[in-house]
């Protein structure tokens, strides 16, 4: 790689000298290409501001590389297991349509009529988890609505740093009010029945099967969890094979992007709350390990709920945003009429984390 | 003898991350003038414990074989002799590398036998060596940031201070020349030498430096130390080391495949953004602070606010601007607000 790349590195930065140098001398382009520009130029090279106070040293280690290793774990987390248990027919053309969607045209459009000073490659995060958390029959504009969304959503916002809360599970909220039966149905069998190449546009082709939480509502039928572990049980798109779930979010807290204590506590509540739960209702309520392994809970404990944006930044508080993930998740599998709790969980707590954050603070530093 | 795991939370292992390969070879550099002369560190107080520190913990300050040469017992014998003729009721407290087997093999066997010296092996992490980190860990004691220990019956001394004090002390010779510790991506060779009290930066770095228009100059390392643009000023003891930096203010293309290219140099390594709440800087805080806290007071508006967060006990040592993968100037900030304290 680097002995292919070093004779046309002059050329190249040459060439792109010039077009800043264009950009910067031309001010009124800059609204139009610059930013443009400036995400492409952000990709390949390494920005020129030094240090102008103390420490005049810096680690190696920016924001491109903490979303970089987000990136690299989600698709080893769902990508490939998704592409081996449905099919490249499958998953390919949604990533596609969704990063088109949302990074390539509502991105752009935003920082084109905003004027944002450049794009931010949190989109590209953001735009990896939509086809992860809907079903795996959901139609291609159903996820570019999505990605589409939860961009528009997270730059109103403020962009990254300041969303409220986590834009993919925003977006999917919006689509289970607008379209509930895309997302109520759609769920099929992994390792049968893959996708014709020809069916993905319109989805709703092969045969649905209900997911095991709502197979657990309806008959009181327990999956076995060999296959929830491995993946041969129905579910969105990214969240079934949890094995490679589990070892990539582990990867991702051994290299500290995600927090540790999230998962724990989030993890553990529910394990707790769930026991507790079955205790006293009995059979009524889903068992603990059931509900640890089922639905979305090992994607949404590892991946959704460890976006340290929408998390509390003290570290204890992270335990209170866990554990009340945890809690809210149980109540709504065990006593409502959803099929599933996570994203409610998820997007409430995220919300609470204000609050959380500034008691903590007042506790901390007896305020 | 037990092995003691002391230490604080958070810190960086600055020596493994950068590691100084230096040449053995020692320069001898005169001044113009006359040379100055060693002032010994104490008069008048009283002082009850003394902390030698045999734990530098930055790769660009003295290491310590210059001054012991491998002979940790000749060092220590020095010492007994200085504490017998000036501080003979304090207690010493010998802070040592714990990577450096030999030297804590030898310490150990010496402080056997005699009752006035702890051997107290440390890990070496930045930033252990400060004074505030230093006197928590090994006396306990609370210090805070700028607070002057000695009058609190504090001594901290470094290796070549020791044989200083003991040249001039015990020997009576005069002491006029210290060693200073070269390094940085600025320099054709990282070398250590032997400078004389007085002389100027401009004469030290002569012939050393590879391009003089793209450097930057910093006295006693780039995390704790400061920018020099006047490169008459001239060494006194406190000059432990001189950190010469290429100033790469050009962009690189694909910077992923030249890491080499870009570590050790001023480059920020990355893009200015808004924090992220990633943790990086509390986990990092030696003293267990929140510096997130205190951007966002900071670019609220609320300076006076970032205060209220404990920022008294923050001892400056860089490590959050050093970590923050956006790049914020938290020392910058937390200064800024120090200094908001202190007008009124
Ligand atoms: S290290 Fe920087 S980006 Fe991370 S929480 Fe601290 S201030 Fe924010
Ligand atoms: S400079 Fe202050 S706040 Fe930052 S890491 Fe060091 S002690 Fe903590």
């Amino acid at each position: 790689m680097k002995k292919f790349l070093k004779p046309i590195e002059p050329l190249l930065d040459k060439g792109l000298n010039t077009a800043e140098s264009f950009i910067h001398t031309h001010r009124k382009v800059n609204f139009f290409f610059g930013a443009v520009f400036e995400a492409f130029d952000g990709l390949i090279r390494n920005p020129k501001e030094t240090a102008q106070s103390p420490p005049f040293i810096r680690h190696n280690y920016d924001v491109k590389r903490f979303m970089g290793a987000v990136l690299v774990a989600l698709v080893c987390g769902w990508v490939l297991p998704a592409i081996y248990l449905y099919g490249w027919q499958c998953v390919v053309p949604k990533l596609i349509v969704s990063f088109v969607a949302g990074v390539f045209i509502a991105d752009f459009l935003w920082v084109i009529i905003a004027r944002e000073e450049h794009i931010a490659e949190g989109g590209f995060v953001t735009c990896l988890f939509i086809p992860a958390i809907l079903p795996p029959q959901a139609p291609l504009w159903l996820i570019g609505l999505g990605a589409a969304l939860a961009i528009i959503f997270r730059n109103i916002l403020g962009g990254v740093g300041n969303n409220l809360v986590n834009p993919a599970l925003f977006s999917r909220l919006f689509l289970t009010i607008c379209f509930p039966a895309f997302l109520v149905t759609g769920y099929q069998m992994p390792l049968i029945g893959t996708q014709g190449i020809h069916t993905v546009p319109q989805g709703l082709d092969a045969v649905t099967h209900a997911t095991p939480f709502t197979a657990f509502k309806t008959s009181g039928e327990v999956a076995s969890y060999l296959s929830l572990l491995l993946g041969t049980a129905t579910g969105s798109l990214g969240e079934t094979c949890r094995l490679a779930l589990i070892l990539s979010g582990l990867w991702l807290i051994k290299v500290k992007v995600a927090n540790w204590r999230v998962p724990v506590s989030y993890l553990g509540s529910v394990f707790i709350f769930s026991v507790f739960f079955s205790l006293i209702l009995g059979k009524a309520v889903a068992p603990p390990f059931f509900q640890l392994l089922s639905g979305g809970l090992i994607l949404g404990a590892f991946f959704m709920a460890t976006d340290p944006i929408t998390t509390t930044y003290n570290q204890t508080a992270k335990w209170i945003f866990g554990a009340g993930c945890g809690f809210i998740t149980v109540l709504i599998r065990d006593f409502t009429t959803l099929p599933e709790g996570v994203m409610y969980a998820i997007l409430l707590m995220n919300l609470l984390a204000i609050p959380i954050q500034s008691l903590m603070v007042k506790i901390r530093y007896r305020l | 003898m037990k092995k003691e795991t002391m230490g604080f939370k958070g810190g960086f292992h600055l020596l493994d991350a950068y590691p100084l390969p230096f040449c053995t070879i020692i320069d001898e550099i005169s001044s113009d003038g006359a040379p100055e002369q060693f002032q010994f560190p104490v008069t008048g107080q009283k002082i009850e414990h003394v902390i030698v520190n045999l734990c530098p913990t930055e790769p660009w300050a003295l290491p310590n074989w210059v001054i012991l040469k491998h002979k940790t017992a000749a060092f220590l014998s020095m010492l007994k002799e200085i504490k017998t003729s000036y501080f003979s009721d304090a207690r010493f407290h010998l802070a040592i590398n714990e990577k450096e087997d030999r030297a804590v093999e030898d310490a150990v066997n010496f402080a056997r036998a005699e009752d006035w010296i702890k051997v107290i092996p440390l890990c070496a992490k930045y930033p252990q060596d400060d004074p505030v980190i230093l006197a928590q860990v090994l006396l306990g004691m609370d210090v805070s940031f700028g607070q002057d220990i000695k009058s609190l019956g504090i001594l901290i001394v470094d290796a070549q201070t020791v044989s200083a004090m003991y040249e001039q002390g015990i020997m009576r010779k005069d002491v006029n020349s210290r060693y200073v510790v070269l390094s940085g991506t600025g320099l054709r060779e990282n070398e250590i030498i032997r400078a004389e009290l007085g002389t100027s930066v401009e004469k030290i770095l002569k012939n050393k430096v590879k391009d003089a228009s793209t450097c930057r100059v910093f006295m006693n390392g780039p995390l704790r130390g400061k920018e020099i643009s006047d490169f008459s000023q001239k060494i006194d003891w406190s000059v432990n080391n001189i950190v010469v930096f290429e100033e790469k203010s050009r962009k690189v293309l694909f910077p992923m495949f030249k890491a080499d290219e870009l570590a050790f140099t001023t480059s920020l390594l990355g893009e200015l953004r808004r924090c992220v709440y990633c943790n990086f800087c509390d986990d990092i805080c030696p003293v267990d602070l929140e510096p997130a806290l205190y951007y966002h007071s900071y670019i609220r508006g609320e300076k006076h606010k970032a205060r209220l967060y404990n920022m008294g006990k923050c001892i400056e040592c860089g490590l959050c601007s050093f970590i923050c993968p956006s790049k914020l100037e938290l020392l910058k900030i937390i200064r800024e607000c120090k200094a908001l304290d202190k007008h009124e």
